[in-house]
């Protein structure tokens, strides 16, 4: 198998298989980040359509020593998402149950997997931002912790703390535990 | 110094992504256990949930495709005169959709020409948004299965070609759409008979499960976090249990029945044609460019392992090439490998 950074180097040259490579490896893990950052379905296809855009746009200026390319692609993420919510929150912004609602067809006949999914986006919600920035990348993104510091700007260490007190905070939105 | 529990936290979580046991990483932390414990059945459950965030099939195909024109056929206009690119992609379903209406009531010859068209010609987005009409203006499920069945041939006929033609890089893209049309076939199959996938039963969280995380770390691991929802989605197409049927209906299911075996037929005889003309394209080629042409084989045959044997052409290749002889995957019904409610 050949190594991200060898199919980095060949997209950076221009070679689309390359690319599409990478966009294969990491379609589904950008999707689902942004998924659970937004309202629903749609903004998030949007959203991630706009991030391999940029990302083709722009990978001829990539440079691997600056940040690995998972890393880059998850900041191209970030900050779509961040100008989305920006964004978003100048219109009147519909509460998040609403909004989600609308995304299936009948409340009535959503799924339980939905449910659990819906819950777990409610449970970031409520998460110090801090705190639900590295939970995502790390939990939903599956970002290596190298990762996550590279992309927020953060120590390693302070990723470790933050995961840590999310993955507390999360089990006690979720299932209203405290423990120890 | 004593280490922080953070850290201890993240090298376990680290541990059980790599395959380790929840309990053989609590046994290194005896002192911290009772901490640690919870958390780490938190971060399985949050894995599960995020399991079931996958894009929509037709979305993924059609981004990829998309950029892949986009990067075959770049945009020649300054960006002054072009609109954001996101924009273009928002729209890019209905432009799609529309092109293809117009090129319909319009030039018919064109479609006619493109209907032929390679992955390689220009021609070839007009055929894909054709096809496009084709799936929208097919109204009952039966319809969707037949059109969906057809376009699983044309993608074959694509990979033939490609691969016959020694393009290497344009069959391994072939092989790519071949392999997400026979997704969307399968599912579209799957609602003629009425078995699509069911979700998991929601456990609410308790304490009080028993604790028996062993082999949680597939859940969070991204390849095993993907493949769960996508086999139940894709996949979960096993036949129904046999059940006694009102003899009016009796019929109709006859003939839904023979026209899905039909169309599972003709996707296993797709799938079988593609890895045939791949296998004879490796063996045709360079040692340099042989793994090349196997990426493109493990493409269709992991996802889409064939009922019956190619004969002679899988006598010929390589046996890490061989489909193993197992049951097609359009019949084949698969679990999340991981179901554990321990929170």
């Amino acid at each position: 198998m050949l190594s991200e950074e060898y199919l980095v180097q060949q997209a950076v040259n221009g070679n689309q298989a390359a690319f599409t490579q990478l966009y294969n490896q990491n379609f589904d893990r950008i999707h689902r980040y942004i998924y659970i950052k937004v309202r629903d379905r749609a903004e998030a296809e949007d959203l991630t359509q706009d991030v391999f855009i940029r990302a083709l746009e722009s990978i001829s200026s990539y440079k691997w020593r600056d940040l690995p390319f998972a890393a880059w692609l998850f900041k191209i993420a970030h900050n779509r998402v961040i100008d989305h919510v920006r964004k978003r929150s100048k219109e009147k912004r519909a509460p998040l149950e609403e909004a989600y609602a609308k995304s299936v067809e009948d409340p009535i006949q959503m799924t339980e997997r939905d449910y659990e999914v819906y819950q777990l986006k409610a449970a970031l919600e409520q998460l110090p931002e801090a705190q639900r920035d590295v939970a995502t990348l790390r939990f939903i993104g599956q970002l290596s912790i190298a990762e996550v510091a590279r992309t927020l700007g953060k120590s390693e260490g302070t990723v470790k703390a933050l995961q840590f007190n999310a993955t507390a905070s999360l089990r006690k939105v979720l299932y209203g535990k405290l423990d120890g | 110094m004593a280490r922080k529990l953070d850290d201890i936290f993240n090298e376990c979580y680290e541990r059980i992504r790599s395959g380790e046991s929840l309990e053989s990483c609590l046994r290194s932390y005896p002192q911290h256990r009772a901490e640690l414990e919870p958390l780490l059945k938190t971060t399985f459950d949050i894995g599960r949930r995020v399991s079931y965030i996958q894009p929509r099939p037709e979305f993924k195909h059609w981004a990829r495709v998309r950029l892949e024109s986009g990067q075959r056929y770049p945009r020649q206009e300054t960006p002054a005169e072009t609109p954001a690119a996101s924009t273009w992609w928002r729209h890019s379903w209905a432009v799609a959709v529309s092109i293809g209406i117009v090129l319909l009531l319009t030039t018919g010859s064109t479609m006619a020409a493109s209907s032929q068209a390679l992955p390689d010609q220009p021609l070839y987005p007009v055929k894909l948004a054709t096809e496009q009409v084709r799936l929208a203006i097919a109204v009952s499920d039966t319809q969707k299965a037949q059109v969906q069945t057809e376009l699983v041939q044309a993608r074959s006929a694509e990979v033939e070609a490609m691969a016959n033609a020694d393009k290497m890089e344009e069959a391994a893209k072939a092989a790519d759409r071949l392999n997400d049309q026979l997704e969307q076939a399968t599912l579209a199959i799957a609602k003629v008979e009425g078995t699509e996938s069911q979700p998991p039963v929601y456990v609410p969280p308790s304490e009080t499960t028993p604790p028996a995380v062993t082999t949680p770390p597939e859940v969070t691991t991204p390849p095993e976090v993907t493949a769960p929802p996508e086999v139940t989605t894709t996949l979960a197409v096993t036949t129904p249990p046999e059940v006694a049927k009102p003899p009016t209906t009796a019929t109709t299911d006859n003939v839904t029945a023979a026209k899905t075996k039909h169309w599972k037929g003709s996707l296993e005889q797709s799938t079988i044609s593609s890895l045939t003309a791949l296998k004879d394209a490796k063996e045709k080629a360079s040692q340099e460019a042989k793994p090349d042409w196997q990426k493109a084989i493990d493409t269709i045959s992991k996802k889409n392992p064939p009922a019956q044997d190619t004969g002679e052409h899988n006598a010929q290749s390589d046996n890490n090439t061989t489909p193993s002889p197992v049951s097609p995957s359009y019949n084949r019904h698969s679990s999340p490998n991981w179901h554990s409610n321990d929170r």
